[in-house]
This record gives structure tokens, C-alpha cells and sequence, in this order.
């Protein structure tokens, strides 16, 4: 059996679909195209990656169940520090995991907007709630520092 | 004329400091990421968000890229995944208790939809195998589908090939199309989808 639709197994036809494939994608803004360009400037080079570990806007059972709220719940992993953070619709509330203070940055792509501290047992809270992706930096004071996958809240 | 750097220069250039490099690696993929962004029907400000988003995710990724050759794939399913995490969002935001919201199985309009989304796959998929051919396929082939085409011997001036080899470099470049991974499996999904919806 093929593995493309049987009138793409003919040149013309194939060139053709392409053809109409390429025209139909608009190119994008040049805005669009100079902020990807500028997010160059957020490399991390001394921050572990806490990579997004659950979503539960994304988690299909969470979905369905309309009465769950407005509350968020995400989970983010490294290797040896997980941060939990609920977000509602005036800011977000966080854990790192295991307990410890430190160092909390709340970052856009338009730079950093929030400091605050994480008291010892791990907690903080940011407020308001930002728009667009964010990341946030933790340095904590045992050493470790990671920051989150970019994520819109 | 010289061939852009591979993919793969780009991508270990950039991770290691080089903006250029990140440049071209936008300058090259940015239209393959708004153009799948804006198949999922999202506003601009959304569909600009979710662009942001990936290209944000992709700089904090290029150290730990598998395979450098997977690098649209890569941008295609990270720029899905956020567009559907984005539509998600948008209806947590609108809550509603009618159970009937949840199963779009008696709509009359989704066979025109399914349609559309069909249409809109295959070309998404198609532009996505594009992105990932050599330099020269992806500079012959975009000017063989210019309207009107230009005649071979345009071609030839403008690429610095010989006329005669047009021809067959088109045949093995529309192969190569052909057999790209990104539409690999596309018949495949689509009797799965399919089945999932006449079940």
C-alpha cells in the first residue's frame, strides 16, 4: 500500500499539490519573525531545564470534567527538583519539591517581571498572572538552579 | 551559488553562542511554524503567542536535539501541541455543564469541516516534507511552482544548472518529496481518523 494519496505517485499531480500547499501558507509578520529571532537572548547556560512533567489543561479526563474550576495545575521536573504551581486567574501559587527556599524569577519573552521568595518549605506565590509564555528561574539556595519550560500561564 | 549550511550546522552553531546561526535556523523554519499555527484557526495575538512559544522552547532544546534532520517534524508537533493547549485554555475559560459540548458526533456541518481539516493536513504535511529537502530540491522546485512557471532556460540562468538536467533533477526531487518522512503513515492517519469518527 502507498504511503502518500495514490495522485501524489504522479509528478505532475505531486508538483501541483505543492504548488497550492506553498500558496496557501501566508508568510509570516515580520514582527513574528524578529521576535523569534530575539528570543535568542533567553539561552540559559547555567539553568537546568525543569521540563513541563503534567498539564492539566491538556490531561483529557481533567477536560471533561467541567467542575474542576479555573485552577491550573502544572508540574514541572528536573532532575533533582520538581516545581508544582497552580495558576488562577489573578496569579499562580508554587512548590518546589523537595522543600527548600530560595530564589524565584517569573520571566517573559519580554524579560523578567517578578522576584520573589520561596520561604522553606518551598512556597511562593506571584501575582498577577502574566500573559504570553513564561519561564520561571529558580535558584535555589542549596545551589541548584533550574527554570521551567517556556509555558503560557 | 553555494548551498546554505546544512541543517545541523545551524543547529550546533547556535547552541553554541552563534545568533547568525539562530537566525537562519528562523529565517528558514519561520514560516513553516506560523502557517501550522494559523491552520489551527487561532487569532493572530494567539497564533503570534504560540510561534513564541516553540521558537522559545526550541533555544533552550538545541544542546539536546536527537536529530537534527527532525528538526521540522519537531517544530510542526511543538507548534501543534501548543495551538491545542492554547484551544484547551480557551475553554476552561468558558465553562459550560452541557454534556453536549463534548461530542461534535451530530454536527451537521462536520463533514465539510473534516473536509477542510483533511485538505488542511495534507498540505500542512506537505510543506513540512518541503522544509526538510536539500537546498537545491527546495530552490528548484519553489521556482517550478511559481505562477506562471518560468521556462527552463529561466531556470537554468537563475540557479546556474544546465538546462538539460532540469528535468530529471525535478523527477529526484519529487521523489525525494514523495518518500519524506513527514508524509510517511499520512494514508494511515487519515483511515484512523476515519474509523475513530464513523465508530
Amino acid at each position: 500500500m502507498s504511503a502518500v494519496p495514490e495522485p501524489w505517485e504522479d509528478d505532475e499531480r505531486l508538483l501541483r499539490a505543492l504548488q497550492l500547499a506553498v500558496r496557501d501558507a501566508a508568510p509570516p509578520p515580520h514582527r513574528v519573525v524578529e521576535a523569534a529571532k530575539a528570543v535568542y537572548t533567553w539561552r540559559t547556560v547555567d539553568a537546568d531545564l525543569a521540563a513541563l512533567a503534567y498539564d492539566s489543561a491538556m490531561d483529557e479526563l481533567a477536560g471533561q470534567v467541567r467542575s474542576s474550576g479555573p485552577v491550573r495545575t502544572l508540574s514541572f521536573s528536573a532532575d533533582d527538583v520538581h516545581v508544582e504551581v497552580e495558576v488562577g486567574d489573578d496569579g499562580l501559587v508554587g512548590q518546589l519539591v523537595p522543600p527548600g527556599a530560595g530564589r524565584i524569577e517569573l520571566w517573559t519573552a519580554e524579560g523578567q517581571v517578578a522576584a520573589v521568595t520561596a520561604d522553606e518549605l518551598g512556597c511562593f506565590c506571584i501575582s498577577p498572572r502574566p500573559s504570553g509564555p513564561v519561564t520561571l528561574r529558580c535558584r535555589l539556595d542549596s545551589g541548584v538552579v533550574i527554570a521551567t519550560e517556556w509555558l503560557p500561564l | 551559488m553555494l548551498d546554505d549550511p546544512p541543517v545541523a550546522t545551524l543547529i550546533v552553531a547556535a547552541a553554541q553562542g552563534d545568533q547568525r546561526a539562530w537566525d537562519a535556523l528562523v529565517d528558514r523554519y519561520a514560516g513553516l511554524v506560523w502557517s501550522t499555527a494559523r491552520g489551527y484557526r487561532l487569532g493572530d495575538s494567539d497564533a503570534e503567542d504560540v510561534c513564541q512559544t516553540v521558537w522559545l522552547r526550541l533555544v533552550e532544546q538545541l544542546g539536546s536535539l536527537r536529530e537534527p534532520q527532525a528538526l521540522p517534524g519537531w517544530l510542526v508537533t511543538t507548534t501543534r501541541r501548543e495551538c491545542l493547549r492554547v484551544l484547551r485554555l480557551a475553554q476552561r475559560a468558558r465553562p459550560t455543564d452541557d454534556p453536549q459540548e463534548l461530542d461534535l458526533a451530530d454536527d451537521p456541518d462536520r463533514t465539510a469541516a473534516d473536509r477542510d481539516l483533511l485538505a488542511g493536513e495534507r498540505a500542512e504535511a506537505l510543506r513540512e516534507a518541503f522544509a526538510s529537502l536539500p537546498q537545491h530540491c527546495r530552490a528548484l522546485l519553489h521556482l517550478l511552482v511559481a505562477d506562471p512557471p518560468p521556462a527552463y532556460s529561466e531556470v537554468s540562468t537563475r540557479l546556474h544548472i544546465p538546462v538539460g538536467s532540469i528535468g530529471p533533477t525535478r523527477s529526484r526531487c519529487l521523489d525525494k518529496l514523495r518518500h519524506c518522512p513527514a508524509l510517511a503513515g499520512l494514508l494511515e492517519t487519515e483511515a484512523a481518523q476515519a474509523y475513530t469518527r464513523n465508530r
